[in-house]
């Protein structure tokens, strides 16, 4: 097994003492920050979102793997410099709606995004509108996420697309949004980017808006 | 087939026929029979699925969304999303259940007149008519509260009320039926309407607000309180009640977020309040919720946890009622179901999903993270009755909000599982669920002897209050200022329990505590416990 095999595994697993260790290791022997992106921690994540999706991972597990994965990504990231800054992914506004405090999807879809290689500005639970269009403004962000996990709340979603317009930012982001009660149809009729039905689907789309 | 208005649909296996015009929605149909529609007939849920065997019922994208191509090629449809344009046979998913009423012998000091007892339940409706002078139950009637057809749950109860109009019509929809439950127990008892002196209504916060005609918008958002929980006092004249026109009917005051007068009632009947040491007080219906005390001091708190627990989100869920696996047995390393009604099995009700979930852990199939062991998407426990991981999932969510809201109360008072006199189970579930099972998926962390069903307390609770002193209005004044609310969804660390409180106990861990005759420490998933 090669080392960066051995630090996918450690992420896998949810080992955040090992994937540090492994990280601090292999710094050392010369290997530069920007190879761990591309070659472990993302392929590792991205075995965590499929196993997630195939109700092999559950929360406990994707939460564990994804702290394993800070515990190396935390390390690496004040090293990028230049072309290895992994801007390059994007930036994203992350957070719950006004009214709701529903956070561990959102913590999930923000820690699995991180991993992705994407800047995450995580505003926290009950955000309003005006939070996100700040935040927006402030980190140039390229996406907005916004999460909610009751139908009382979701109505809120509609409330950062139209804040957002109003700010002249609507063209600058792409919205996505999700949640137990949202679906597609309720993403395209408050005028969102895109629904993800998971957090590996939020990924994916994240990783489709951003390109676009 | 000759053009006619009406349409012909009759449903199995009640073989209940009926007539309609010519595209009735099958919402409304179906509902009238008893069915449920857990999101509110918004085809956001697949709880109203039904198969349809003869006739066809068209398909739209809600249902592609929700159904596959197979399940839509075997005839299995959303109730919700379609109108009757044919005539058509369909086997309905869901069946009716038996709801708990409540025969406890109580303490109580003899008054004038009649009584009549409310437990006004998201789900269902028990109302119980009482002699005063002799605290005999004279007359019982049951029902499935009529506006379960406008969402199931509480949230999307309080959605639909949001807007005036919702509200409205969800006011008259309850104050009618409890009306027309009064006359039923009045005219199965045979005794004269005018006797009946006093009406005491018990339900969770949305239920009173509903009931009352009180605005819930602070109910649909963060932080989910309301200013307007006291005790809520009417004449029957103006409900619309056929009753002697001053008849005093009294909602009983709310504990704080969605924590209502049915666990004040359940305080009442389980006197929480009056006891030396730490007990506790579980109610797992639609909403769950918990209470956790002494004499001087209860802390309440509700979760979202019921619905799993009630067969809701689980793909054979039902509830407990006729075909319904209730029980499984491990024996000889096999398993064994017991079906409800002595019938071929068609589902999984929430005590059977609970000991299923306990037996695949005995067996190994399952493991504390709640994996199948095997990899396999499902296991049969009985054809064609199956357990997939999904369904072990949903249980997971359910069972790690009680376990990890039960951790955090007992937390506020610096104690632990093993610092807890008793737990009483309340409702329906509480009084079927294998305490065994409950012990060994980690719902309750506390040996089994020490768990006691308390059956339907609410409504307990509530013939007490009917029998409330002279200059005791019903406002539990001292009760409510002993009892105080903690908002889960505000506490970090809940969020933190929750996760850990999702996975499953570990086998060994758990036989080595119960063989030393110890104390179980709470719940340690094999995971790391701190995210």
């Amino acid at each position: 097994m090669t080392q960066f095999e051995e630090l996918q595994q450690a992420i896998i697993d949810g080992k955040a003492p090992v994937s540090k260790a492994l990280t601090e290791k292999m710094l050392k022997e010369g290997i530069r920050p920007g190879e761990f992106f591309p070659k472990a921690i993302i392929p590792a994540m991205d075995e965590v979102g499929r196993r997630m999706r195939e109700c092999e991972f559950f929360i406990p597990e994707v939460l564990i793997a994804a702290r394993a994965a800070r515990a190396s990504s935390d390390i690496l990231r004040p090293l990028l410099v230049g072309d290895e800054a992994i801007s390059s992914a994007g930036t994203v506004v992350c957070g719950t709606v006004k009214g709701d405090l529903h956070d561990i999807g959102k913590n999930i879809v923000a820690m699995m995004l991180e991993s992705a290689g994407f800047k995450i500005v995580d505003l926290g639970v009950d955000v309003s509108a005006e939070k996100v269009v700040d935040a927006v403004r402030q980190h140039q962000a390229n996406l907005v996420a916004m999460s909610a996990l009751l139908t009382t709340t979701m109505v809120n979603m509609k409330s950062v697309v139209e804040a957002l317009a109003a700010a002249g930012l609507r063209d600058k982001v792409k919205i996505m949004v999700g949640g137990a009660p949202v679906t597609d149809a309720w993403a395209h009729s408050i005028g969102a980017d895109g629904y993800g039905k998971d957090a590996p689907a939020a990924v994916e789309l994240a990783r489709q808006l951003s390109a676009a | 087939m000759p053009e006619k208005n009406t349409r012909r649909i009759v449903l199995r296996p009640l073989q209940t026929e009926l007539i309609a015009p010519a595209g009735s929605a099958l919402r409304d149909l179906l509902f009238a029979q008893g069915v449920e529609f857990p999101c509110g007939g918004q085809g956001r849920c697949r709880g109203c699925r039904v198969r349809v065997l003869e006739g066809q019922a068209s398909v739209n994208e809600a249902q592609r969304e929700r159904l596959s191509a197979e399940e839509i090629s075997q005839g299995w449809r959303l109730a919700c999303q379609c109108a009757l344009e044919d005539d058509l046979v369909i086997e309905l998913r869901q069946w009716d259940a038996a709801i708990l009423v409540d025969e406890t012998p109580f303490a109580f000091e003899p008054r004038p007149g009649l009584g009549v007892a409310v437990d006004l339940g998201t789900t269902t409706l028990v109302t119980q008519l009482l002699d005063l002078r002799t605290g005999h139950v004279l007359a019982v009637r049951t029902a499935l509260n009529s506006q379960a057809r406008f969402g199931a749950d509480i949230m999307s109860r309080v959605q639909f009320a949001v807007p005036k109009a919702g509200a409205q019509q969800l006011r008259d929809l309850i104050r009618q039926q409890i009306g027309s439950l009064i006359e039923q127990l009045v005219f199965a008892a045979q005794v004269p309407e005018g006797e009946i002196t006093d009406v005491v209504v018990v339900g969770n916060t949305v239920m009173h607000h509903l009931f009352c005609g009180l605005d819930v918008e602070p109910l649909s958002r963060y932080p989910f309180e309301s200013e307007h929980l006291g005790l809520q006092t009417f004449r029957s004249g103006d409900l619309g009640w056929k009753l002697s026109g001053h008849t005093r009917v009294r909602f009983l005051p709310c504990l704080g977020g969605f924590v209502g007068s049915d666990i004040l009632a359940g305080i009442l009947a389980t006197r929480l309040s009056e006891r030396e040491g730490l007990n506790g007080l579980v109610d797992l219906g639609t909403n769950g919720e918990i209470v956790i005390g002494n004499r001087q001091r209860l802390l309440c708190a509700s979760t979202a946890a019921g619905p799993a627990f009630e067969g809701a989100r689980i793909s054979m869920g039902m509830r407990a009622s006729t075909g319904a696996i209730s029980e499984v047995k491990v024996e000889d390393h096999s398993i064994h179901c017991r079906v409800l009604g002595n019938v071929p099995p068609q589902g999984l009700c929430g005590s059977g999903l609970v000991d299923a979930v306990a037996a695949g852990l005995e067996l190994g199939r399952i493991q504390p993270s709640g994996r199948f062991t095997d990899g396999a998407g499902a296991w049969e426990l009985a054809a064609p009755v199956v357990l997939t991981q999904s369904d072990i999932r949903e249980l997971q969510l359910a069972k790690g909000a009680i376990a990890a809201g039960i951790r955090t109360l007992l937390d506020r008072f610096g104690a632990s599982a093993g610092d807890l006199k008793k737990l009483y189970l309340a409702g329906a579930f509480g009084n079927y669920i294998n305490r065994v099972s409950a012990q060994r998926i980690g719902l309750i962390s506390f040996p089994a002897e020490k768990v006691e069903a308390a059956g339907n307390t609410a409504l307990l609770g509530a013939k007490l209050a009917l029998f409330c002193p002279e200059g005791e209005d019903g406002s539990f004044a001292r009760l409510r200022q002993q009892t105080e609310h903690v908002a889960l969804n505000a506490d970090q660390d809940f969020q933190d329990t929750f996760v850990e409180e999702m996975a499953f106990p570990n086998m060994r861990a758990r036989a080595w505590e119960l063989d030393a005759g110890e104390t179980p420490e709470p719940n340690t998933p094999s995971l790391e416990p701190r995210i």
